[in-house]
């Protein structure tokens, strides 16, 4: 009876799972098939696999003359990294000074700029690209990177992280007369690494996929064109190249899923992080 | 000597402002300024007379016509209602498929951790990306509509489950819950991990089904968690815009008070779309009735917070 509860209970979950990962199955699925056959639910070829599938559309899409893929996938890499870099270092200063700083309205600023984590982004929207158009920043790297630099979320993270590292090491390193900076790169940053990487890429994984932001501050000739919108330009171009642009979707996902690989413990638990505090 | 100490903590305490300004300059510049940039822009307008290249230095002032304008179109009244019935489907139905998820995983079953990793990846995954994964799916001809003919159901075979102003909203709701549902998991798992498992065991003495130690035991003690996750998917839901540009651009069109208004046209896709048609006064003026609810909900959730800790 038991075994049999057990058993259910691993099929419904293993149920709901694929239900979760059907679009990225499917994504790799259509993005191997071949020209005009994007639509087709056919999984398996009934000739010889060459029938159904192909690798023509990853070489189509990436040297496609309209359409550089290649050129917006190192646009969105150097975005989403600079961004993180330039982040998680302000970040990382204010923090210091908020976890081992005193100064009058200390605690008043730090409520403030948490405060601000309510306001939805959308209100953003079009004061900062009224201010990104009269500093004529369109269609540069500037206007895609410095206005996502300051985030509230990473001040939070690494006051954290610094507060929980213990206050004799602080003493031990004022005795010695390490400087402020000394102090940064010799006791934080070996200690609380684990939250910096988290924070590097929780940043860049969210700029990866920004795309209301990027597609605003470019017009389509940009050379900043990044991949979510170079995707959405390709789907207005050719909305029937099914197997096209999920050959295009598969170069957008395929960093991401191996970062995930490799640095999930960092990703959730940084996500997570919010939302359980005690 | 006493002054001289006295300066030195002066300017110690000052040298802290210096490791902040970076920060705060930009916060200052893109996050403060435009808050009160958006309620200038909100008051003006433009007109056929502006200057296309200075354009937000040569906008009229309207005072508040771009707020009343708003309220007596039925496009705006409409987007909150989407936006509302959004939230509807996606928050009730999100918190508890990621509650069950997380009670499932919590039965030590053989493959949880890889279980636990697979439902949690969408949520990092492009937005864009997999709503144009989902259009595919959902399409006439697409994988559930082959899914379903083969069932013998034929409605969805004519318009796609995106081209149906019944199911358009519905369908982009199930597709976003199935990509967040890992991200509440997770925070669910932490939060059980904390019940002491002798609640269970005295559970398991008065013969309490699964069910039962479900809605009675677990979901009491995850309150926080499913406060957490309704204030943030108010939000998310005051955000959305990429699912609907990507998987419906607003469509398809219905009647609404006498005019067409675009079925899946949520507030935030209203914004994008007044802001493309450079009615830019219009779309700040909108942006302010959605922080007005945003304010609302977090002096909510402030109350509620408060009330639990006394």
């Amino acid at each position: 009876m038991r075994r049999v509860k057990r058993v259910l209970l691993w099929i419904s979950i293993a149920a709901l799972a694929s239900f979760a990962l059907l679009p990225l199955f499917w994504m790799f699925v259509t993005a191997l098939k071949k020209e005009g056959m994007g639509l087709s639910t056919q999984i398996i070829p009934r000739g010889g696999f060459s029938e159904l599938y192909t690798v023509k559309n990853f070489t189509a899409i990436l040297g496609d003359p309209d359409f550089p893929f290649f050129q917006f996938l190192l646009n969105s890499t150097i975005v989403a990294a600079s961004t993180a870099l330039l982040s998680t270092a302000i970040c990382f200063m204010s923090a210091y000074a908020f976890a081992r700083k005193n100064f009058p309205g200390k605690e008043l600023i730090y409520s403030l700029l948490m405060a601000s984590m309510m306001v939805p982004g959308m209100i953003f929207m079009v004061p900062q690209f009224a201010l990104v158009a009269e500093f004529g920043w369109i269609n540069t790297w500037q206007a895609l990177v410095i206005p996502h630099t300051a985030n509230v979320f990473g001040i939070f993270l690494l006051r954290q992280a610094i507060e929980r590292i213990p206050k004799s090491l602080f003493e031990a390193a004022a005795v010695d007369g390490a400087s402020d900076w000394q102090t940064m790169f010799l006791v934080i940053m070996p200690l609380a690494s684990p939250v910096l990487v988290t924070l590097l890429l929780l940043t860049f994984l969210g700029q990866w996929s920004n795309f209301l932001w990027q597609l605003i501050v470019n017009t389509p000739d940009s050379p900043w064109i990044t991949l979510p919108v170079g995707i959405s330009l390709f789907k207005g171009q050719y909305s029937i190249a099914w197997e096209k642009m999920m050959a295009a979707s598969v170069i957008s996902v395929l960093p991401v899923l191996l970062l995930f690989l490799f640095l999930q413990r960092y990703i959730i638990s940084g996500l997570t992080q919010g939302g359980v505090k005690e | 000597m006493q002054t001289q100490a006295a300066s030195n903590t002066k300017l110690r305490r000052f040298s802290a402002y210096l490791w902040l300004t970076p920060f705060l300059a930009v916060f200052a510049v893109f996050l403060a300024y435009p808050m009160a940039y958006s309620f200038i822009i909100s008051l003006k307008k433009v007109t056929w007379q502006t200057n296309l290249y200075e354009v937000f230095s040569d906008m009229r002032w309207v005072g508040l016509q771009n707020y009343r304008e708003l309220l007596t179109r039925a496009d705006f009244w409409w987007s909150l209602i989407a936006t509302f019935l959004y939230m509807l489907l996606t928050i009730p139905l999100g918190i508890f498929l990621s509650l069950l998820l997380a009670t499932l995983l919590s039965e030590n079953l053989p493959g949880s951790r890889f279980f636990r990793s697979a439902l949690f990846l969408p949520n990092i995954l492009d937005m864009l990306v997999i709503g144009l994964v989902w259009k595919l799916i959902y399409s006439p001809d697409g994988l559930l509509d082959t899914a379903f003919m083969k069932l013998g159901i034929e409605y969805f075979h004519a318009k796609g489950f995106l081209g149906d102003a019944r199911t358009a909203l519905a369908a982009v709701a199930v597709a976003m819950v199935l990509k967040g549902c890992g991200f509440g998991m997770v925070l669910f798992m932490t939060a059980l991990k904390n019940i002491s498992p002798n609640i269970f065991e005295a559970a398991d003495l008065d013969g309490l089904t699964w069910w039962q130690k479900f809605w009675y035991i677990r979901v009491p003690l995850v309150k926080p968690v499913i406060l957490f996750l309704t204030v943030t998917g108010i939000l998310g839901c005051l955000n959305a815009f990429t699912e609907f540009y990507i998987m419906t651009e607003g469509n398809p069109v219905m009647l609404f008070a006498g005019e067409t208004v675009g079925a899946t046209r949520v507030s935030g896709y209203l914004l994008y779309t007044r802001f493309t048609e450079m009615n830019y006064g219009s779309a700040a003026a909108l942006s302010y009735f959605l922080l007005i609810f945003a304010l609302i909900i977090s002096y909510i959730n402030w109350r509620f917070l408060r009330e639990r800790s006394v």
